[in-house]
Order: C-alpha cells, then sequence, then structure tokens
C-alpha cells in the first residue's frame, strides 16, 4: 500500500459525501487564510512596491524599461546570475548528496540517541554565520589547521589553496546547509516503515535495488524538499562568497546589495531582484517536472497527470539507472571489504560527517578563550578577557536577550501560520495548492535586502521600526517557508486514515487535531520551530533596517563589531549562546521523558 | 470609521516620525518634550563607540546637557538613511558619512545644512567642510607588507607592488574598483597629481597584469586585517587603520604611506530632522582641536582639525593619515569623479573580474 493509493482513497471518500454535507463542511483552505493574509500585508505589497520601482525612471518616475535594458546589454548580470545559480545549485546537490546517508543513519537510531544525535547535527546552526566563515578561513587558510597539519607531517611541500576559491565558498555553503537538509528529510525518513525493504529482499530484491527502488522512493518527498529549501536559501548567500571566495565567486546579492546600500539605484536593484525571481520561479517549474515538487504542494497533481509528463519518466529512468548501479558497486565493495567492513562504512561515514559539521565551532571554543587580539588558532595564550567584555557589555547582554525572545516569537508564530496553511493544503484538493505553494515559498527566493527596505517603509508608515513586533513579523517573513515546507513534507506521509479512524471513533475535528494529527507529526513540527527560532536568531538584513541600531539583536550587534575589528568577542559570544543552548535542549529532552 | 482611522494614523505619526510632523507645526512644543534632551548620533561602531564617547559624547553632554546616544550605523548608511528622512522616522539626528555616501545624498537632497563654516574652525582642513556635512577623521588607501616576508628588499611604491618579478609574494587587492584603479594607474607611472579624470582603460590594462597574481580580493575591512596578521598574504592593500590594527596586534607588517589616498569621514544629518539644532550643536563641538586630538588616542585615524597635532606625541603622529610627514606623501581622492563615474566603472570591474 503506497501514498498514492491512501491518497486516492480520501478523495474518494471526501467526493462520496453529498453536496449539502460538503457545503457545511467547512473547507480545510480557510487553514491557509491567515498565512495568505501576513505574507499580502507584510511581504508581497512591500516588496511589490519596491519592484514596480524597477519600471521607473528613477528621476523622473516615468514608466521605463531602462533597468532591463541595462541587464540585457550587459553580460556581466547574466554571467554573475549564472555563477549564482551554479553555486546555489551545486550546494543544494552536495548537502543533499552528503546529507542523505547521515539522515538515513540518523532516522534508523532509537529516540533518545537519535536526538541527542541531532543536537551534534545543529551544532553548526548555533553558531552564527558571521563567526563560522571566519573559523573557516581559520581552518583552510594557507597557514591555517589544515594546511599546517599537512605541510607539518610532512605529507605535502606546499600548502593547499583551499580557499578565496570555489572550494571555499562550497566548504563554507554545504557545511552551513546540511543541518538544513538532514533535518528536512530526517522526520519524513524515521515515518517509512523499514519492514517494507525486508518485505523487497523477501521478494527477491537485492539490498540495494530495495533500497533505492523502495526505502529511497518513500524518502524522495524528503529529498525534494530538502534540495529545494537549500537551493533556493543558497541563492540570498552573501558574505560566505564574499569572504570565502575567490575573483569569480560572485553572486547576484552582492551586487543587489551594492545597487541598494552604495549606489542607491533602487530602480536597478529591483530589476535585478525581478530577475533573480523569474530565474527562480522557472527553475522551480523545471524541479517540479523532474522531480514531482508538487506532490509536495498537496494533490497526486503529478503522480496522476504529471505521471505522463516526460521529464517525470526521465527522473524515474535515472532512478533506476542508480539503482543498478549502485547495486554492481555494493557487490564489488562487499567482495573488496567483506560485509562486516560494509556494513561499518555507514557510521564511519557519519561520524566523519558530523566532525565536519562541529569542526568550526571546536575551533571557536577555544578562540573565546584567547589572550590574542585575533581570531587564531591555536591561541597563543588563554584568558577570560573576551568573556569579561560581553558580560560587562549592557549592550551584548540585552542584545542576547532580545535576540532569544524575538526568535522564540517568531518560532510560535511562523510553526504556527505555516502549520494551518501546510494542513489546508494536505487536506483540500485544490487547483489553487501550486499557487499558494508558490507563494509561501516566494519569501526564500526574493533576496532579503529587497524584503528589508521595503518593510522598512511600510513599518515607517504604521509606527514599527525600532520595536521588537516589527522584528518579530519581519523574522515570521522569512521562517514561513521553512516551517511551512518541513510541515507539507511530514504531512505528506501522514496516514490520514487514521484522522478518519478518531473520527469514527467520535473524536471532533479539534480533537483529532490535537490528540490524533498533532502528536502524529510532532517531529515535523519540532523540526518546523528549530528552523524559524534558528532563521530569526541568525538574521543580519531585516535587523539592520527594522532595529535601526536601537533595537539590536545579536547578529546585528556582532555585524557592528565585525566591520571594522574582528576581535575574539565574537568566540565568546559563541560559546555564551551555544552553551546556553545546549542546556535549554537538553533540559526539553529531559523534561520531556520524564513527563 | 474614518474617525479611528485618522486617531491610529495621528498615533503612528507621533510614534514614528518621532513627532516630524507636529514639530514642523509647533517647534517649540516638540523642543521642549523631546528635541534637546536626546540625540541619538549612529558612529562606525566598533572602536569607534568608546573613542567618540571619550572625545565627543561625554564631553558635550557635559557641556550642553544634552544627551548622546551613540548606535553602530553600516559600513554605507546610504539606504537606511534615505529611509529614514522619506518617511521621517528620524531614528538618527546625526550619521558619519564617506565623502561618496555624503556626495550622493546630497544630491538627493536628504542632508540638512550644519550652519557653520571654516571661519568658526580655523585649524579644519579645507576638504573637510562643505554646507551639509563635517568631516571628524581622515583614512588613508595604503598597502602594508610583512616584513618576514621582504627582509632586505621591501616594495615602496605601487609599481613595486606591481612588480612580481622583483617583489615576488602573495597579493591581495580590494574586490571594488574605488582606490584599486587609482593604484593600477600609479603603478603605470602616473603622476599623482595628474591622476583625474582616471584614464580608465589604461588602469585596466594596468590591472591585467597582476590579475593572475592576486591570490585574495578582500571584501571588508576587517579581512584586510585578518590576512595581513595571519600571513595569509604578504602584502595587501587596506585602510591605514586596519592595517595598523594588525601591526598593533603583534604582526610583523610595515605600512607604505607613499602615494595613497585619503579620504573623509564625517557627521551630517538626515534633512528635516526635528532635533537638528542640537544636532548642529554637537557637530559644532565635534570641530574643536582639542575633542579631536582625544579620539587619536584609541583609533588610528587622522584629526581633519590639524591644530591637534600640537597635543598629539610624535609618536603617535606617525601612524596618522593627517600627520604633516604623511600627509604629505598622499593626495585626496576625487569623489567628485567618483560619484559621476561609480556606476560604470564598478559595472566594468565586476565584468573584469569574471573574465
Amino acid at each position: 500500500m503506497n501514498t498514492k493509493g491512501i491518497a486516492g482513497m480520501t478523495a474518494t471518500t471526501a467526493s462520496a459525501l453529498s453536496p449539502r454535507q460538503r457545503y457545511f463542511r467547512p473547507n480545510a483552505l480557510w487553514l491557509a487564510a491567515p498565512g495568505l493574509a501576513f505574507l499580502a500585508v507584510f511581504f508581497l505589497f512591500p516588496v511589490l512596491r519596491l519592484l514596480a520601482l524597477s519600471v521607473q525612471n528613477p528621476a523622473s518616475g516615468a514608466f521605463s524599461l531602462e533597468s532591463y535594458a541595462r541587464i540585457a546589454n550587459t553580460d556581466v548580470y547574466l554571467q554573475v546570475l549564472g555563477i549564482t545559480f551554479k553555486i546555489a545549485g551545486n550546494t543544494a546537490i552536495f548537502s543533499i548528496l552528503l546529507g542523505y546517508p547521515l539522515a538515513y543513519w540518523l532516522a534508523g537510531l532509537r529516540d533518545g540517541l537519535r536526538e541527542r544525535m541531532v543536537l551534534l547535527v545543529m551544532v553548526p546552526f548555533w553558531t552564527s554565520y558571521l563567526v563560522k566563515t571566519f573559523a573557516w578561513m581559520v581552518v583552510l587558510g594557507r597557514t591555517g589547521v589544515i594546511n599546517n597539519m599537512l605541510t607539518g607531517s610532512g605529507l605535502a611541500s606546499q600548502p593547499f589553496p583551499l580557499v578565496y576559491n570555489e572550494f571555499g565558498v562550497m566548504v563554507g555553503m554545504v557545511h552551513a546547509m546540511i543541518p538544513l537538509a538532514v533535518l528536512t528529510m530526517m522526520p519524513i525518513m524515521i515515518g517509512i516503515d523499514r519492514r517494507l525493504i525486508q518485505a523487497a529482499q523477501a521478494l527477491g530484491a537485492a539490498p540495494a535495488q530495495s533500497f533505492w527502488l523502495v526505502y529511497f522512493k518513500l524518502s524522495l518527498p524528503g529529498v525534494t524538499a530538502g534540495g529545494l529549501l537549500v537551493f533556493i536559501s543558497s541563492l540570498g548567500f552573501f558574505i560566505v562568497p564574499a569572504l570565502l571566495g575567490g575573483r569569480r565567486e560572485t553572486m547576484l546579492a552582492q551586487l543587489i546589495i551594492t545597487q541598494v546600500q552604495e549606489l542607491l539605484n533602487w530602480a536597478f536593484a529591483g530589476a535585478l531582484a525581478a530577475m533573480m525571481l523569474v530565474a527562480a520561479l522557472v527553475t522551480c517549474w523545471l524541479y517540479d517536472r523532474l522531480f514531482g515538487l508538487s506532490s509536495l504542494s498537496g494533490g497526486e497533481t503529478s503522480a496522476q497527470n504529471g505521471g505522463s509528463g516526460r521529464l517525470r519518466l526521465i527522473g524515474l529512468a535515472i532512478l533506476r539507472v542508480i539503482a543498478k548501479a549502485s547495486a554492481m558497486l555494493a557487490d564489488v565493495v562487499r567482495k573488496v571489504i567483506g560485509t562486516r567492513g560494509a556494513q561499518l562504512l555507514l557510521p564511519i561515514y557519519c561520524a566523519l560527517a558530523l566532525a565536519f559539521l562541529v569542526l568550526p565551532t571546536l575551533l571557536v571554543i577555544p578562540i573565546g578563550f584567547t589572550s590574542s587580539q585575533f581570531l587564531e588558532f591555536p591561541p597563543p595564550g588563554y584568558s577570560m578577557q573576551w568573556f569579561e567584555t560581553y558580560f560587562s557589555s549592557p549592550v551584548w547582554l540585552s542584545a542576547t536577550l532580545r535576540s532569544f525572545g524575538v526568535a522564540a516569537a517568531t518560532a510560535l508564530c511562523a510553526t504556527l501560520i505555516g502549520g494551518l496553511a501546510a494542513l489546508a493544503l494536505a487536506r483540500s484538493s485544490t487547483r489553487w495548492g501550486g499557487v499558494i505553494f508558490a507563494t509561501f515559498l516566494a519569501p526564500l527566493i526574493v533576496p532579503r535586502i529587497i524584503i528589508a527596505v521595503g518593510l522598512f517603509y511600510l513599518f515607517a508608515q504604521i509606527g514599527l521600526v525600532a520595536t521588537d513586533m516589527g522584528l518579530v513579523i519581519g523574522h515570521t517573513v522569512l521562517a514561513l517557508p521553512f516551517a511551512f515546507v518541513t510541515i507539507t513534507a511530514i504531512l505528506k506521509n501522514y496516514d490520514w486514515r487514521l484522522d478518519q479512524a478518531a473520527a469514527v471513533l467520535g473524536a471532533n475535528r479539534v480533537k483529532t487535531l490535537f490528540l490524533v494529527t498533532v502528536p502524529l507529526v510532532k517531529g515535523g513540527l519540532v523540526a518546523a520551530f528549530l528552523f524559524a527560532f534558528i532563521t530569526s536568531f541568525d538574521e543580519l538584513t531585516i535587523a539592520i533596517f527594522v532595529s535601526g541600531g536601537i533595537k539590536t539583536t545579536l547578529p546585528k550587534q556582532m555585524w557592528d563589531d565585525m566591520i571594522l575589528q574582528l576581535n575574539p568577542t565574537l568566540a565568546a559570544v559563541s560559546v555564551v549562546v551555544f552553551v546556553i543552548v545546549t542546556v535549554l535542549l537538553l533540559l526539553a529532552e529531559r523534561f520531556r521523558r520524564t513527563a | 470609521m474614518s474617525d479611528t482611522t485618522l486617531k491610529m494614523n495621528r498615533r503612528h505619526l507621533l510614534k514614528t516620525a518621532g513627532g516630524t510632523a507636529l514639530a514642523l507645526g509647533m517647534p517649540g512644543l516638540s523642543g521642549r518634550a523631546f528635541a534637546a534632551t536626546t540625540i541619538t548620533v549612529a558612529d562606525p561602531g566598533g572602536p569607534f563607540g568608546p573613542a567618540f564617547r571619550k572625545a565627543f559624547y561625554d564631553p558635550f553632554e557635559k557641556a550642553t546637557g544634552i544627551k548622546v546616544v551613540n548606535v553602530a550605523r553600516e559600513a554605507e548608511p546610504t539606504a537606511q538613511f534615505k529611509a529614514i528622512v522619506e518617511t521621517k522616522s528620524y531614528t538618527w539626528d546625526v550619521c558619519t558619512l564617506t565623502l561618496s555616501a555624503r556626495d550622493i545624498l546630497a544630491k538627493q537632497n536628504l542632508l540638512e545644512p550644519i550652519g557653520f563654516t571654516r571661519d568658526a574652525a580655523p585649524g579644519l582642513m579645507p576638504e573637510a567642510i562643505t554646507e551639509h556635512w563635517m568631516g571628524t577623521d581622515v583614512y588613508s588607501s595604503v598597502f602594508a607588507y610583512r616584513n618576514d616576508h621582504f627582509k632586505n628588499n621591501a616594495p615602496k611604491s605601487w609599481a613595486d607592488f606591481w612588480n612580481v618579478e622583483k617583489f615576488p609574494g602573495r597579493r591581495s587587492l580590494r574586490k571594488n574598483p574605488i582606490d584599486t584603479l587609482e593604484q593600477a594607474l600609479l603603478a603605470d607611472g602616473v603622476n599623482i597629481d595628474q591622476l583625474y579624470p582616471l584614464d580608465v582603460d589604461r588602469a585596466f590594462k594596468s590591472l591585467d597584469k597582476i590579475k593572475q597574481h592576486i591570490a585574495i580580493w578582500w571584501t571588508g575591512g576587517a579581512q584586510s586585517t585578518q590576512i595581513l596578521q595571519s600571513g595569509e598574504v604578504d602584502l595587501t592593500t587596506g585602510w591605514n587603520a586596519r592595517l595598523q590594527a594588525a601591526i598593533d596586534g603583534g604582526a610583523p607588517a610595515t605600512i607604505v604611506w607613499d602615494q595613497g589616498l585619503y579620504s573623509i569621514e564625517g557627521w551630517a544629518i538626515p534633512k528635516g530632522c526635528p532635533r537638528a539644532d542640537a544636532a548642529k550643536q554637537f557637530i559644532k563641538f565635534c570641530s574643536t582641536a582639542d575633542r579631536q586630538a582625544v579620539f587619536t588616542e584609541a583609533l588610528a585615524y587622522g584629526p581633519t582639525n590639524l591644530d591637534a597635532y600640537k597635543s598629539i606625541s610624535p609618536e603617535r603622529a606617525r601612524v596618522l593619515s593627517t600627520s604633516p610627514d604623511n600627509l604629505k606623501k598622499m593626495r585626496v581622492a576625487n569623489e567628485a569623479w567618483w560619484s559621476e563615474n561609480r556606476a560604470a566603472v564598478t559595472e566594468r570591474f565586476n565584468s573584469w573580474l569574471l573574465s
């Protein structure tokens, strides 16, 4: 019994209701209304108002396609668009490839152990990406940790160029994105009944084939969701390519920021943003054709109608080829290192992957205690001076408190609004599903600087500039896509017959939701909450504009501190944040277990 | 219904604009209630905060009773500045601007006059004061080399920086055409007094020669400190104070002031600011030599009031951009040329980087 069949059955039950019953039944689609209204006011309106500038002459305000003509006539913008898509695409591919085995391994662990391991996966999340990026410079540099080990041990005579090139950018970006990929895929994998693989093998499938054609296929909603989230969030990166990249690693967000902040040409910035938006939407459409993304956006449209789509057939064909190839590869590996060795491969790989994820943070901890003025590793000596700086500064402390408060409020709002919308799409078969899905993803695609400037104008009109409320609203706009996609993906695999069973046993809709649905999709809800929390906790651009420098958040305060001079206070702050978060998460876990 | 909307609007206006709309109509009222008591000053953040507090904010509070709250502004606050004026939400009353930001904002009519001239502060450098802006600190675009790499044979000019055979080593330039084009022209033999208008074609030809030898294109001031300090590169361009930070932290490096270009950062007031009077008073306060001498104790930036050197020690003066010895080796970067050409040249530079 596969999901298609289940969805087919629910569809039949729904259509079996009499017209009168259907009329009185509140349409589930209404659950998306709060989210759509929120996005219309705080995202679509401010952003469209700004994008409208792109078809105006900056001086006269008359209609003009000048900015677009400039893009078309200069090759640099299309070239940078190409580089941006290449970097984002590679980041998505590598994050999924490297993250999939890790997610698979995590999904197979028993609950308690898994939760502790997930904490390790989350470690990079809790280190500000400003600090992480500088940590990578320390690790990968010419005189950095890796090159020192290689040349010191005589393994290499020359230091390797590991950073200030495409490789450095990929390391920084993939490292930042693997947690997102893993945590999107894992809840889906936990939901897969592993006995299905045993069944396939009992029916004669080779292990590799039973994996690719059964398990992998069932995990695809997670893979597609994770790939898309990573790809689209990577499009907007600018700090990592700026600090770890070389001459050619320029991404579009950097050019847009230059236009907005340095050249003050918002018409042209709007045109560049519009170009990126269109390109991203076209990619999403292609992605949908190839991998059946709309299977996520509710309904089984692609399996039923799109199933005949040629591109989708190609997708399935690719899968079969991979299955065959890996079956052969697995045979070879087993012959070389034996069955026991083969069984150890996955845990060894996962240990290495986790080491990669925690490495920059492990470096940041000793740097927090350094006696040097710089981010050096190993520290030349130790002192508590940077912690003293932090704890004696009311600015740092209030920024920390505000960041935790704003992030918690954002996470609650985003999970609630996004969860309701995901439920709406999962429970109603509407042709508007695709549009609603795209609307909720849109804040990811639009560069943050555009959202930030647009929101600033709106907030100034309604009195939300330099307020905590303004920060929460702005961050909720950014966090919604993560919460929405994560919950959509988990609902995708949810067996709705359980709800029907609850209804048959006399539970009303609210009771069913809270006593049956919510507990069963809890993993997804927790992931959504954490994504939203982290999105807010590490957010800089909106904070820069909305805070006005007065209601400072932690990333904003770090940014202010590091524009001119990078000092180890940043590392000390990261250590403090890391300790607080770890303690909170451990307490939450303990509390939940005893409860 | 319309009644409530009106009330809402008024309340919001009051909140956001700090009473601007009312302040325009009733200046006396808002002056008493809010304006004269506190001003918000946006400085570059980081080490500037404490240094400016000691030199300017605290003494100003003591002298006038006007409280100064300082916040950190962005490296390029132009977008925020524009938004503040256009929405009349005056979160800042005074903000530091670079010359380029000043010109862009002045052109869009977003700056308030500062209300005094050089007559009031004759020690100021002539280029450090305009109708809308007063310079407070001078920074230079120079280069530094690692002493441990260039032991006996150190580069002394831009021509040396470009000479990869005679001065082998890993190099870094800024990923931005500003200053980089001038440096390329100086390396190619252009006289520093005849730099402007820049010969852009010649500059790119000169850059072509060194393109393959640039190990790192740095993008932020903190990064230039980091790569010089860690020895990632052997010579790099940068702003003198950022390079000095590496040297102060113990890095064996030397700054080359010859053929440097300097530029100025200074205070400006957003147009229509309801607390403009207090802001003007503050800016004038910052023009005095004794106040400016104080901030140079903590920051390696040059004062704009050259009389400040009367009370600055000779050792300290050596690392400051406007000390007589350093200033005579340098020229001011021509902001007028850049305001005119920046968009087109930036586009060409980005395209050149990718080719």
